[in-house]
């Protein structure tokens, strides 16, 4: 055969190869039994490592279970879904390239938030830059979607944010009939935001109450030192009632395992109000002292229904353990995403969020949930309690007597939300990052 | 403030302090003795504790502790005797910044491979010592004063290895007069291997003493790594003394620190001015010697 003819046969075959590979490459793939058209990616940058390393973990496997029901059902707009996951370690500034790595290269229809709000805050605007939908199920700062610098039209908000939370502590406080109240919060927007909404609270429906630590030492820096000896010193010092507290994962972990090396009646010296969630609860299982007044977002415990048993059950026989609030949370994300996506038969960021503002959703937590306009915040309720002996039924103590506040009740007043968006509550007028929702013209008169 | 209560915050203190020193007096032996900034120190601590919570879980709290602690301080020795024999022989002499970067490998592979051994979840353990003392009023861990009586230990079993040994007279000769001590005939390669070992032993020790009182996972050597190097530079590099001194004033100065008012918001931040103050005015450490 001539060299002409072999590189003919040559190209030809090469060419061949090429047509199969593009062929196999751009058109359908199976997942299982089902044919999707092509696959795309929803973005999660979250703490797989670090100090918030606990939720980061169980939001991903979550999302991780979310995706493959999703994909068993078809997919979204018949393209199968996978659940594109970076490890931010807890930092903004990993936070921040993640997502820009995720949109620009991953090309990720939409994201879910970050666990901390300081990370959110950053990653926010630049979802909203490059118009891709923003689900929040962990970060809650309510300055996230009412601080005029930070609104951004595809941020959604699917768990109770810091006034929600913070106004459901302050009445839980109130309820112990505390006269005297020491405050132990993390030094950044969201343990600022939240111990603000549970000091207005508390001044509204308990106003004998007394914070008894001067303000300027409400706040831990954060990251913390895992060691909490100054904190547990000046509690015994202060002899309040009352502590309350929206610490969270290590730093919960590590404040009581060494409040009760310190005293192992320490929680019944100085009952605490504290944010906490099932991952807490887990880690420290029967170490977890009991007569804790807690509120949690999404505690599957406390909301008993068959569609959260049932998501119980698969969870636990996937990943042997309990999914926690968070899982919880991010699961009910991915499946909003789905359906509104869905509905608007496309994945274009507009019309996706045109199904979910303003409609309702299904969710584990036992009721559906409306994404309120303005600041597409979900009507979602908070759960309180007081720990207790499960009766064996989990390793580790569960709220009883508990009850599940709704969201509307908490929901910040519209209102409020209005006059926050235009600016009109800022401590120093023009500097958004002052914005205080206390210091709105509607709250003073509330 | 009452006595009680200083007593309480100072004791709080002396809490943080113990096991920070043992931590800085690694990484200032290491420092001082081979002139090589070791990034991996903290890695070092954070695989001895994730060790001894593992074995201490395994073995029934309380009983399991004495074997986990001392199969985590192995634990932590042998890995410090493989990265000084395989790594760090390549690179003493070089520049700083290349011993830093080597370090630093070590110390991201070292992190990798716990959260692959490990996973990333967080892993508790109950104290040795449980219970608590009331003085003046106010409770004191018993689990903490333990602590603090092991760190003084271990701070008079140093003293007594640099000083009464002739281990010690070499890494002090070492530490001086690098120079003299090649030229005297010891067995200098030997002698590095050992310090390495040791100085990696003591962040283990560390590590392995602190696990039973928080939450430890694969993140927890960055925040010691960055306390134990203030500690060293303000105490002076190659100093157990300095250690010791450099350790409880940064353990003071975040316990009184963030209960006051007017230093809460920047107790920790006072750390970094105290290192910064004394790198400025003496710059080998309130207990260092000036390198010649």
């Amino acid at each position: 055969m001539s060299s002409t003819g072999r590189s003919l046969r040559w190209a030809a075959a090469c060419g061949a190869v090429l047509m199969a590979a593009l062929a196999c490459g751009g058109s359908s793939n199976t997942g299982g039994t089902v044919t999707f058209k092509g696959t795309k990616n929803i973005g999660l940058s979250v703490a797989l490592t670090g100090q918030s390393a606990l939720y980061g973990h169980a939001i991903s496997q979550s999302m991780k279970l979310a995706a493959d029901e999703i994909n068993a059902k078809g997919g979204i707009n018949g393209y199968k879904v996978n659940a594109d996951i970076l490890d931010d370690a807890t930092q903004v500034a990993n936070a921040v390239n993640n997502i820009k790595s995720l949109i620009l290269q991953d090309n990720v229809v939409a994201m879910l938030g970050n666990v901390t709000s300081a990370q959110c805050q950053a990653t926010s605007p630049i979802a909203k830059q490059n118009k891709v939908i923003f689900i929040a199920a962990t970060c809650n700062s309510y300055q996230l979607t009412t601080e005029p610098d930070l609104v951004n039209p595809y941020y959604i908000s699917v768990v109770p944010n810091t006034f929600m939370e913070g106004t459901a502590a302050g009445e839980l406080a109130a309820k112990t009939g505390a006269k005297k109240i020491f405050i132990v919060s993390p030094k950044y927007l969201f343990g600022i935001s939240e111990t603000n909404a549970f000091v207005a609270e508390l001044k509204k429906v308990a106003p004998s109450a007394t914070i008894i630590n001067d303000s300027s030492t409400w706040y831990v820096p954060f990251p913390t030192n895992p060691r909490w000896d100054s904190t547990i010193n000046a509690i015994q010092a202060a002899k309040p009632d009352l502590v309350y507290s929206n610490i969270f994962a290590a730093d919960q972990i590590n404040f009581i395992t060494q409040a009760l090396q310190v005293d192992p009646n320490f929680f019944q010296k100085y009952p605490m109000t504290t944010l906490a969630s099932v991952d807490e609860l887990q880690s420290l299982g029967s170490k977890y002292p009991l007569g804790m007044h807690l509120y949690q977002r999404a505690p599957f415990f406390a909301l008993n229904n068959p569609a959260m048993n049932g998501f119980v059950t698969k969870y636990h026989d996937r990943y042997g353990e309990f999914p926690s609030d968070w899982a919880v949370m991010d699961y009910d994300a991915m499946t909003m995403y789905a359906k509104a996506a869905n509905a608007a038969g496309s994945f274009d960021a507009d019309k996706v969020r045109s199904q979910i503002v303003g409609h309702s959703f299904d969710s584990l937590r036992g009721y559906k949930f409306t994404i309120r306009d303005g600041d597409q915040q979900a009507n979602v309720g908070e759960t309180v309690g007081t720990t207790g002996d499960s009766g064996g039924k989990y390793p580790f103590p569960i709220l009883v007597n508990s009850t599940n506040l709704k969201g509307d009740d908490l929901l910040m007043p519209t209102a409020i939300m209005q006059q926050l968006q235009a600016g009109q509550c800022e401590k120093t007028p023009g500097t958004p990052n002052t914005t205080d929702f206390s210091l709105c013209p509607a709250w003073k008169t509330s | 403030m009452d006595p009680g209560k200083f007593l309480l915050f100072a004791t709080g203190g002396l809490a943080d302090a113990a096991y920070l020193f043992i931590v800085a007096a690694g990484l200032s032996l290491v420092f001082g003795a081979l002139r090589v900034i070791n990034m991996a120190h903290g890695s070092l601590y954070m695989i001895a504790a994730m060790v001894s919570v593992v074995v201490a879980n395994r073995l029934g709290a309380g009983i399991g502790f004495l074997p986990a602690l001392l199969g985590a301080v192995l634990v932590a020795a042998a890995i410090g005797a493989v990265i000084e024999t395989t790594v760090l022989k390549r690179v003493y002499g070089h520049e700083h910044l290349v011993q830093l970067l080597a370090t630093y490998a070590i110390a991201l592979i070292i992190g990798g491979a716990a959260r692959l051994i490990f996973g990333s979840n967080y892993r508790t353990t109950s104290t040795p010592i449980q219970g608590s003392l009331t003085i003046l009023g106010y409770s004191y861990s018993l689990y903490a004063l333990v602590m603090i009586a092991a760190a003084i230990l271990i701070g008079l079993g140093m003293y007594g290895l640099l000083f009464r040994t002739r281990l010690g007279r070499n890494i002090r000769a070492a530490v001086s007069d690098p120079e003299l001590l090649n030229a005297s005939g010891v067995n200098v390669t030997l002698l590095y291997t050992a310090v390495f070992t040791v100085g990696a032993g003591l962040a283990g020790l560390g590590g392995a003493i602190v696990a039973p009182s928080q939450a430890v996972d694969p993140t927890i050597g960055d925040s010691v790594l960055v306390l134990a190097f203030a500690i060293s530079v303000i105490g002076g590099l190659g100093s157990i003394i300095g250690s010791a001194v450099g350790a409880l004033m940064v353990g003071e100065v975040i316990s009184f620190g963030l209960i006051n008012p007017t230093t809460n918001s920047f107790a920790l931040a006072f750390v970094f001015i105290i290192m910064t103050l004394v790198l400025t005015v003496r710059p080998w450490g309130l207990f260092g010697r000036p390198e010649a």
